[in-house]
């Protein structure tokens, strides 16, 4: 495949991408936000499993995070948009700060499991400290800002556009970073931390530095979630939601952000069509994870890089030459 | 105030046993075995549904650990030991086989919170001087003493405890002297998992049994093995009772952050002792 060909497939990916309020239904333009936003926290996840090989269970805490502070500032109206969006990635920073200090001090399955508790904190905090957050009930009632609610011939796309943009700025960003010197470190790690740190690179500074991205990545999918759904709920936060973005992770295949994004779309849709029918869908993705888990623990894209041009890029991406 | 003690001890006593079965298999194994909360829920609600039929606590209480062992048997059958030896994927697929199991016990005994009833035997207070102590508590404290007793004479005292205590060391090198580990694997998760469905019916009278309780249930046997230390059986009872302790006075003085403050023991052991208490550090 050529530089030339390559081109024409992107502009008609971006195209149909701009295109989809028009063409398509509303339901599936709402759809696409829904993908977008937890293909975020997908991202999130699979750039940590995927650099330093570390599984996080704790992405859509930070989710959380980041919605219920704008939540909580707007509905008690101390601050608005932009403001509140940027306090809420500043406590997302915060909080990941000290949490990525602990989770430094493990890893492999204590990671997992160290992960698994830091977001049940944050989801029992976001339960039991009722005064603020209003338990269970959840709190609800907060507006799209205006930002986000421009028209564009006709068409109410402001938000849309807004989120397509984020990501596709966000997904450029974390490639970069996954084919910068500092993804090289990071890939070192996962391959040998013993000989990173004996290499005199500083290992724990540099796990550090990766989850706080990764936070920040899942904060931002926080922010468009609590403005696009406007209500704010433990729930949104719990284990199944961690599990859910761990499937998309595993399905579109640990070591490949695309196939995360993958993986969550599948994810997603298998959701929403599932649930027409039945209330337990959960089942029918559970058993699609366990087989994906024990018979393609690779995904996805797993299947996609035996393809030898993609094998390629692959390469390209993610161990950082140009031919295997 | 004794009250709150006594309802700590209490908690400690349950979260004890959920906890050493795990972190036996967790230390001979590897496995952070996360369908564990899950295992409790379902013999809480096998224990239910043979309370109902049959009206014997006793009864319920064995079948509902059985069938939870078989379930933990059936899981590392035929799951565990196809992805045997990649930690990640083991992981993975008790993870999977909990949230399936959570969804198929929603479908089985529904989605509203219920409650064991358990024999009048054991209803009401006992009045010792002026302590007041629940008789329900008392029968907690004892099993879980029982059951650490004998737990702990199975480890310590017996052949098959030596070749558990060396498998946790160093299983490959027990493999290779002719010990049949994975028949010791299979049967250490067994018995974990059968002491998680006692555990569960023991538990589901003294707390509730409902959706999510399995995730509660296994955030508090995660928070006490790595406060106590991975594989460490001693490490286990001081740890629950430090979690039961924070438990019942975190709810009675700070209900708002009762579970936060859950987490500041097992912080402080990470910054300071990232091994856990008694643990020997396994990697």
């Amino acid at each position: 495949m050529n530089q030339i060909s390559k081109w024409i497939i992107y502009t008609i990916v971006a195209l149909f991408l701009l295109a989809v309020p028009f063409i398509m239904s509303e339901f599936f333009t709402t759809m696409m936000v829904r993908v977008l936003y937890f293909s975020l926290m997908a991202v999130a996840f699979a750039f940590l499993a995927s650099q330093i090989g570390l599984v996080s269970l704790a992405i859509p805490a930070f989710l959380g995070l980041s919605g219920y502070t704008i939540a909580i500032l707007e509905t008690r109206e101390i601050m608005f948009f932009p403001y509140s969006a940027m306090a809420a990635i500043v406590v997302v920073l915060f909080v990941s700060a000290v949490f990525g200090i602990f989770a430094n001090r493990s890893k492999g399955i204590y990671f997992i499991m160290l992960t698994l508790i830091l977001g049940q904190i944050i989801w029992a905090v976001a339960r039991q400290w009722a005064s603020v957050t209003n338990g269970v009930n959840g709190l609800i009632g907060i507006s799209t800002p205006d930002a986000m609610q421009f028209n564009v011939f006709g068409a109410n796309v402001g938000f849309y556009y807004v989120i397509l943009f984020t990501f596709v700025l966000i997904v450029w960003a974390v490639l970069a970073l996954t084919r910068s010197s500092f993804g090289m470190k990071l890939k070192g790690i996962r391959e040998s931390e013993s000989r990173m740190i004996m290499l005199g690179y500083r290992v724990s500074r540099l796990k550090w530095v990766a989850f706080v991205i990764s936070s920040l990545v899942a904060g931002i999918a926080g922010v468009f979630f609590v403005y696009f759904v406007g209500v704010m709920h433990p729930s949104a936060i719990d284990l199944d939601s961690s599990a859910m973005v761990l499937i998309a992770g595993i399905f579109g295949g640990v070591y490949s952000i695309i196939g995360a994004v993958l993986g969550m779309s599948i994810v997603q849709t298998l959701e929403v069509v599932l649930n027409a029918y039945t209330q337990r869908y959960l089942i029918i993705i559970g058993i699609m994870f366990l087989l994906v888990v024990i018979y393609a623990p690779k995904g996805l894209m797993g299947l996609i890089y035996k393809n030898k041009y993609m094998k390629s890029l692959y390469d390209k991406w993610y161990k950082g030459r140009k031919d295997s | 105030m004794w009250m709150t003690v006594i309802d700590g001890i209490t908690m400690a006593a349950l979260l004890f046993i959920i906890a050493v079965g795990l972190n036996l298999s967790f230390a001979l194994l590897r496995v952070a075995n996360l369908a564990h909360g899950a295992l409790y829920l379902f013999g809480a609600y096998v224990g239910y549904s043979v309370m109902s039929y049959t009206e014997s606590w006793l009864l319920a209480i064995v079948v509902g650990g059985l069938a939870t062992a078989l379930l933990a048997l059936l899981l590392e059958f035929f799951l565990l030991r196809k992805v045997r030896g990649d930690n990640l994927r083991e992981t993975l697929v008790t993870l999977s086989v909990a949230i399936i199991l959570a969804d198929v016990m929603i479908v089985i005994w529904g989605g509203s919170p219920m409650s064991i009833p358990y024999p009048d035997l054991l209803q009401g207070p006992l009045i010792m001087g002026d302590v007041i102590v629940p008789k329900l508590s008392l029968f907690i404290l004892g099993f879980a003493i029982v059951i650490g007793t004998l737990l702990w004479m199975l480890l310590n005292k017996t052949k098959i405890g030596m070749i558990i205590r060396a498998g946790v060391d160093d299983y490959e090198m027990v493999a290779a002297l002719g010990t049949n580990i994975r028949l010791v694997f299979t049967s250490m998760f067994v018995l974990a998992g059968f002491l998680a469905g006692i555990v569960g019916v023991v538990g589901g009278s003294h707390l509730i049994v409902s959706p999510e309780e399995d995730w509660r249930i296994l955030t508090y046997a995660l928070l006490i093995i790595i406060l106590g230390g991975m594989g460490s059986f001693g490490g286990s009872v001081v740890a629950a009772l430090i979690m039961g302790m924070i438990y019942s006075f975190g709810s009675l003085y700070v209900p708002e952050f009762q579970l936060f403050l859950m987490f500041t023991p097992v912080a402080l052991v990470l910054i300071f002792k990232p091994k856990g208490l008694f643990g020997r550090g396994l990697e």
